[in-house]
């Protein structure tokens, strides 16, 4: 066999690990729910921001606390380490990284997903119309 | 109805031309396919005329842009009246009509360069891009085919979208001037506003169609069957698109770093990954277009790196223009609907290149003869096949979201239940790639010291004795002054510095240090230091804001430190002042002085200024300040601030409200500052058997302050019947009030309410700093790149003309 097949076949096989290793380090979406029965676990939810709940930063200690509901409607109270995104409150969806304790799921990372993001509607006000 | 003041003959002409210059890349394509001279010069002719349409219709969208046309979507959505001038170029390609008008721009250059340039093989490879020129015009076109709109035309007016049909305002002929909406654009992105974005999108554009040139060569030798002619302009041409492709990435990232709080140069978000992916396999169809041209052997693989590089750039484009990858990626375009179109693009171009691949496989040139194992080209192959690999992971581990699409819970194919996605992508990445780096630095440094077909051992280890020996020399020293012993970067920290050291050598040797053949030599020099410096600035990055507060042991170390107005606080080596902050346009700057301790004594070191941008549409954008010094960066971004206006904070007079309940001699430290007790509990209620039923209840109070002043106040609670009373006592020098809210009756104990006023809080901002020490290696790098690929091409061009 030449050379350059075995480094080819060499190729493929890494490949092909690379993928096994990929579908072993990756993670699914989960819910509160499932991230509480696996404490301490790294997972990803994606819920939503609840108003209705208290929501406190303490910027001496960098502590923001809020209440969220994922997907499927668990609650659940929030820690996240890092400063209060810039409107926060105005996201429509909330991506946590992070894990689950006793007391509160603690955010390592959070991207949002604000309405107004790039997709601007031209919507004419049509209140002034009759006027 | 004829409505007043719309420009329609500036709609009619850009959709006029739009569908001239489709159908004249349609026709492009068929006449370059077609036999005959005649047909060829058909061919050319509609490719030159599709051209000067789509020049035109650029030339409309400027004009309608630069003349603020609000009548128009694109021209609402993207201008504005304050926008200054010299954005306009970065407002026409904010959106995808627009960059996709960049592309094809491009695209229409490079081939009518093509026209001249290719001699013999001009059909086949004008042919390509005449075809590709005609998929991109689809996606602007805007025609209606029954429900179905192809494409998404940029001269689309607003009261057309589809979404305003039939509502009541577009019944007035006058609409322009009654509604204010139609007064003012929303304008281009605050955040978009800067240079980068000037020059960043058309050099990467320009690499992007620059793929096509060794694409198109490509297919026309498979259709041809001639696999030797084309060669040298093919290569000529990679070159050219791994430089240019390679500058308008790295452009990204020199964005990324000084004008976005990205925290780096480089995020691994799909974004840039997927135009990192190309740039990849087409620096492997390079290396093997040079062996192909000095040894001959490997063309399978070079066809095969050629097709994929382009297939790469259409996945891009379908990963980040179909909205497939919403959830995960910061900087993708806004879905327009396009997804089925972009998927057709893309399924065309693969099916049809790697169709006619396979179909010629069989027929094409193999090696005679087996590489040696001590050659030249059988590591370069090596290396072709490692930047493969390492493209096609990061492609694989980017493409979550279209195998959720495919095999998820709602997929074509039902696989798994649940969404996969990638934690922490940073730690993947790296963690797969830095092997990769290591053996692509390994190589290009060894490589220069074998020879084609065949390296005597003892001459391959004699040539390159001065170089291990330095290259090892200086990771030492360098490992010991950055105290980096981790092995897998020491490991790669010696790979790189033996590139670069190896190709100065060889440089230097055997080039004689001519500058015609540096080109290479100065490219990998480049690359050596890029690798290098991204490894140092990484790896030794030191955060020196650390906030040292305990939280909780779960809790990860905090990164941000809170700077009080005009407080000094410490930094790393570094003190730092927030000092005061000012506005300016869209932009808060905050004003940070750091000092050094000298001799015991603050010295003014530097200012730095992170701003935030006051920013409607995506939300308010912090952007960092960096002080650059030759050996290492201070990075700084404000992360947290109160934006408020006084307005908005002025509503409570009283905040932080803390309730206490106290025993008579008990104390509690305060706010952080003040110590209170509880002294004394004074009840004036009537004698037992009065007729009267009161309680008047004063709690006596000491609060004592850091300083030692003394103050005491009485809170009265009194109560009559079922109603009560309270007389707030309130320090107006400390800026406090205490309220005597109730007894609790199950501890008998007396509840105090104390707050703070409003106006008694010092502002405060987070602010997080990181030191990236010799990052400059980086750029430096970035720069030998190009002007190395830059020498290359020219000695080409050059060596042609003999």
């Amino acid at each position: 066999m030449k050379n350059s097949q075995i480094a080819i076949i060499i190729a493929i096989a890494v490949l092909i690990g690379f993928t096994l290793v990929n579908l072993g380090n990756s993670a699914t979406y989960s819910s509160f729910a499932d991230a509480s029965l696996k404490q301490g676990e790294t997972t990803t939810v994606i819920g939503y921001l609840n108003l209705e709940e208290p929501m406190s930063f303490d910027p001496k200690t960098v502590t923001l606390t809020f209440a969220a509901k994922d997907k499927k409607g668990n609650a659940s109270t929030v820690v996240y380490n890092q400063p209060k995104p810039q409107d926060f409150e105005r996201s429509e969806e909330i991506t946590m990284t992070g894990y689950a304790t006793d007391s509160a799921f603690v955010a390592t990372n959070i991207l949002m997903k604000c309405p107004s993001k790039y997709n601007e509607q031209n919507e004419v006000d049509s209140d002034k119309i009759y006027k | 109805m004829n409505y007043i003041g719309e420009h329609l003959w500036a709609a009619e002409l850009g959709r006029g031309l739009t569908a001239f210059s489709f159908v004249f890349a349609l026709l492009s394509t068929i006449a370059y396919y077609s036999k005959g001279e005649g047909w060829k010069t058909v061919g050319r002719l509609a490719f030159r005329v599709h051209a000067i349409t789509l020049f035109g219709l650029i030339g409309t969208l400027f004009f309608i842009m630069a003349n603020h046309y609000f009548e128009f979507d694109y021209v609402w959505k993207h201008t504005s009246l304050d926008l200054p001038p010299r954005y306009l170029f970065s407002a026409f390609w904010e959106g995808q009509e627009g960059s996709f008008l960049l592309w094809m721009f491009w695209n229409a250059i490079l081939g009518w360069i093509l026209t001249y340039t290719s001699k013999n093989f001009e059909g086949p490879v004008v042919g390509v891009f005449a075809a590709v020129q005609a998929f991109l015009v689809s996606m602007i076109l805007g025609i209606w085919i029954g429900d179905y709109q192809l494409g998404y035309s940029p001269f689309n007016l607003v009261r057309e979208l589809p979404e305003n049909l039939g509502l009541p305002w577009t019944q007035f002929e006058d609409y322009l001037t009654r509604f204010p909406n139609f007064m003012d654009g929303s304008g281009l992105n605050p955040l978009l506003q800067n240079y980068w974005m000037t020059i960043h999108p058309p050099t990467l554009f320009l690499g992007f169609a620059s793929t096509l040139i060794p694409f198109s060569y490509a297919i026309a030798g498979l259709l041809r069957k001639d696999y030797t002619s084309w060669i040298s302009s093919a290569l000529k041409w990679s070159v050219f698109s791994v430089g240019i492709l390679g500058v308008g990435i790295l452009m990204g990232g020199a964005w990324a770093y000084e004008a976005l709080s990205f925290g780096g140069f480089w995020a691994w978000d799909p974004v840039e990954n997927t135009s990192l992916v190309p740039w990849l396999t087409m620096a492997a169809g390079t290396h093997l277009l040079l062996i192909q041209r000095n040894k001959g052997g490997v063309m399978p693989s070079v066809l095969f790196l050629l097709i994929i590089t382009f297939l790469l750039v259409l996945y891009s484009t379908f990963l980040t223009r179909s909205g497939i990858l919403g959830d995960s990626s910061v900087h993708a375009f806004v879905d327009l609907g396009l997804s089925g179109q972009l998927l057709i693009y893309l399924l065309f171009f693969t099916l049809g290149s790697l169709g006619i691949f396979l179909a010629r496989y069989r027929g094409l040139p193999k090696k005679e003869q087996e590489d040696r194992m001590d050659s030249r080209e059988f590591w370069m192959f090596i290396g072709a096949l490692v930047l493969l690999i390492s493209g096609l992971q990061i492609t694989l581990s980017t493409s979550y979201p279209v195998f959720n699409k495919l095999f998820g819970p709602e997929g074509l194919i039902h696989l798994y239940d649940e969404n996969k996605v990638l934690n922490d992508p940073i730690t993947h990445y790296n963690a797969i790639q830095v092997p990769f780096a290591i053996i692509i630095t390994l190589l290009i440094g060894a490589g220069q010291f074998l020879s084609y077909r065949q390296t005597s051992t003892k001459l391959f280890f004699q040539r390159q004795i001065t170089t291990l020996v330095s290259t090892t020399i200086l990771t030492g020293l360098s490992a010991w002054a950055l105290e980096m012993w981790n092995p897998m970067y020491i490991t790669l920290m010696w790979t790189s510095y033996y590139a670069v050291i190896a190709n100065l050598e060889f440089w230097i040797r055997w080039g004689k240090g001519r500058w015609n053949f540096a080109g290479a030599s100065v490219a990998h020099v480049g690359f050596g230091l890029l690798i290098a410096g991204a490894l140092v600035s990484n790896a030794n990055k030191d955060i020196i804001s650390q906030n040292r507060t305990f939280i909780h042991e779960d809790f990860p170390a905090n990164e941000n430190l809170l700077l009080s107005l005009g407080d000094t606080v410490e930094m790393g080596k570094y003190w730092a002042t927030w000092s005061g902050q000012n506005e300016e346009g869209y932009y808060i700057n905050y004003e940070l002085e750091f000092f050094e301790e000298i001799d015991g004594k603050l010295e003014a070191a530097f200012n730095l200024s992170p701003r935030i941008q006051l920013n409607e549409r995506m939300g308010n954008v912090a952007e960092p300040s960096t002080r650059h010094t030759l050996t290492k960066d201070i990075y700084t971004h404000v992360t947290y601030a109160d934006l408020r206006t006084e307005e908005e904070r002025g509503t409570d007079e009283w905040k932080n409200e803390f309730e206490l309940e106290l025993n008579i001699g008990d104390t509690h430290f305060l706010y952080g500052k003040y110590q209170l007790e509880l002294d004394t509990l004074v009840v004036d209620a009537p004698k037992a058997g009065s007729d009267l039923q009161y309680a008047v209840l004063g709690a006596g109070l000491t609060i004592t302050t850091l300083e030692d002043s003394v103050y005491k106040v009485m809170p009265v609670y009194a109560v009559q019947g079922n109603q009560a009373q309270h007389v707030d006592a309130e320090i107006k020098e400390l800026g406090l009030k205490f309220s005597f809210d109730r007894i609790n009756y199950d501890t008998n104990k007396p509840v105090i309410i104390a707050s703070e006023h409003t106006e008694a809080e010092v502002p405060f901002i987070l602010v997080k700093a990181e030191v990236f020490p010799w990052i400059n290696l980086l750029w430096l790098g970035s720069i030998l790149m190009a002007v190395g690929t830059g020498i290359a091409i020219a000695q080409r061009v050059k060596r042609e003309r003999k």
